[in-house]
């Protein structure tokens, strides 16, 4: 089967919004071994590894969701300035430009130094439940470590993490299908989140240290610096960016090290794996489930023609499970392995991604050495899978280490 | 003077080091990097960042 796309006319069809499309499906497997590519209901959808990492990187696409608001008939507002001025959805020389502003502040020397902070903070976390024998792991883990490493990184009072967590949710209601009914509520939230950006700016602008922040204020490049506005896009972008993605995929890294529990207690024993078990979740269990582009002209990609304008859903986690790249894909903290997509890929790759890997390859191996044996224990709930999935509710239970 | 060596075992195609360093990376029209392996030392703080951004650490500077 080398180019099954011709020889089977057949091309398999995925209702990607039906809340019951699951992505660690038989009827995706199925699809990917049939065919590199699957229609949707809403644009192609990329299967298999290779073809994933090429179109990822192909500079016949770009970002797909610039568009997003307009389609949910947003055609103006705070949420729809800041959506389409950020970073994730520039293109060509205006996101490079900025791009090239944020990245010395994301140095991966830089983002080290705070990684002792990282493991206080995870260690604190697990001290108030340990005892318990279990616990609701979002509630008492994923949220508040993610939410609470952002405040750390933003130089934000870490006591203000609930208020900055539900105003980044409410911010991604924005990217539900109730967008439009939420929007007021949206507004509100940006507004917020602005109040607090600007806050930073200044406080930093009149009182420049080495924290992050002002890095980015001090940051230039060839006489050109950031300007206000942009530096405050920017701060929300990574508020948005940051928190609900780091709590979901540590929800789905729980997930993962349940179903594999020896993989659970070689962690517990090689802390030193932590790096690796980020790898192997976010490779086998990604909480970003696609990334969308979208063609900027017409081009021909292995036998099919793609039309300029179509919307192409680049699944990552059957990207990284695909048998042509990964002949054992299981979970595998000692397995060599290509990379995965789950940060993305190409001009957009996530700019965070020191950081999330950082702050999770701290947070795996302290969890494994002080909890044994987690199970769940009943009345998880969970993101549909289109998009960004993971737990919304995780209660654990497990045993404490002696 | 540095020269620069990219690990292509390692390197992805992200194009991350053209963003940071324009002058010495750039993706050819395939997608694909091509760079220069030496560079003037006016550059030296690009190209150190480009070492720093690129997503899977494969560019490695030598003396
Ligand atoms: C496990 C946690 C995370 C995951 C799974 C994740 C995933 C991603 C993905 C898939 C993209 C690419 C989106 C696209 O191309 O359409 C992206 C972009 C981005 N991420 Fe992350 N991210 C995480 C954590 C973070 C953190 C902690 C930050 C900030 C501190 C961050 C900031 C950004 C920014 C600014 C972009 C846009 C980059 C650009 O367009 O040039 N992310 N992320
Ligand atoms: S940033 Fe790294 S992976 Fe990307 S093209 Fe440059 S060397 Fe290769």
């Amino acid at each position: 089967m080398s180019t099954p796309a011709i020889e089977l006319p057949a091309v398999p069809y995925l209702d990607i919004s039906d809340p019951s499309f699951a992505m660690q499906s038989e009827a995706l497997r199925t699809a990917r071994e049939q065919s590199w590519y699957a229609r949707t209901n809403f644009g192609l959808a990329v299967l298999r590894y290779d073809e994933v990492s090429k179109l990822l990187k192909s500079p016949k696409l770009c970002q797909g969701s610039a568009k997003w608001p307009a389609h949910n008939g947003v055609h103006g507002g705070l949420f729809y300035d800041w959506w389409t001025k950020n970073l994730l959805v520039l293109e060509g020389e205006d996101h490079h430009r900025i791009r090239r502003l944020l990245n010395p502040a994301f140095s991966p020397r830089l983002i080290k130094d705070l990684v002792p902070r990282f493991q206080d903070l995870a260690n604190e976390l697990i001290d108030a439940f340990i005892d318990q024998g279990g616990c609701e792991f979002i509630r008492d883990f994923a949220e508040p470590y993610a939410t609470r490493v952002l405040t750390i990184l933003l130089g934000i009072p870490e006591s203000e993490w609930p208020k900055i967590a539900r105003l980044a949710s409410t911010v991604g209601l924005a990217l539900g299908v109730t967008f439009k009914q939420d929007l007021d509520k949206v507004e509100a939230a940006v507004a917020e989140l602005y109040e607090y950006a600007e806050e930073l700016i200044k406080d930093r602008q009149a009182n420049p240290g080495v924290d992050f922040v002002s890095r980015l204020v001090l940051a230039s490049r060839d006489g050109d610096r950031l300007s206000d506005e942009e530096l405050r896009n920017a701060l929300v972008l990574l508020i948005f960016g940051g928190m609900d993605t780091t709590r979901n995929q540590l929800g789905l890294a729980m997930q993962s090290f349940i179903r594999n529990p020896e993989q659970w207690e070689l962690l517990a024993r090689r802390p030193d794996l932590g790096g690796k078990a980020v790898e192997e979740v976010m490779r086998t269990n990604p909480t970003v489930t696609w990334v969308t582009r979208e063609a900027v002209e017409d081009f021909e990609y292995q036998g099919l023609s793609i039309e300029k304008g179509t919307t192409v859903h680049l699944f990552t986690q059957s990207s990284g499970t695909d048998p042509r790249a990964f002949p054992n894909p299981e979970l595998d903290l000692l397995g060599e392995h290509a990379p995965h997509y789950g940060f993305g890929g190409g001009v957009h790759h996530c700019l965070g991604h020191f950081v999330a890997r950082a702050d999770m390859s701290e947070a795996l191996p302290l969890l494994a050495r002080r909890l044994a044996n987690p199970h769940l224990t009943g009345g998880d709930e969970w993101l549909p899978d289109s998009g960004n999935t993971g737990p919304t509710r995780l209660p654990i239970g497990f045993t404490k280490r002696a | 003077m540095k020269t620069i060596d990219v690990d292509r075992s390692l390197c992805d195609n992200h194009g991350q080091c053209a963003i940071a360093a324009p002058a010495v990376f750039r993706m050819n029209s395939d997608g694909v990097l091509e760079y220069e392996e030496t560079f003037d030392d006016a550059l030296l703080d690009e190209v150190e960042e480009a070492v720093d951004v690129c997503p899977v650490q494969a560019i490695f500077l030598k003396d």
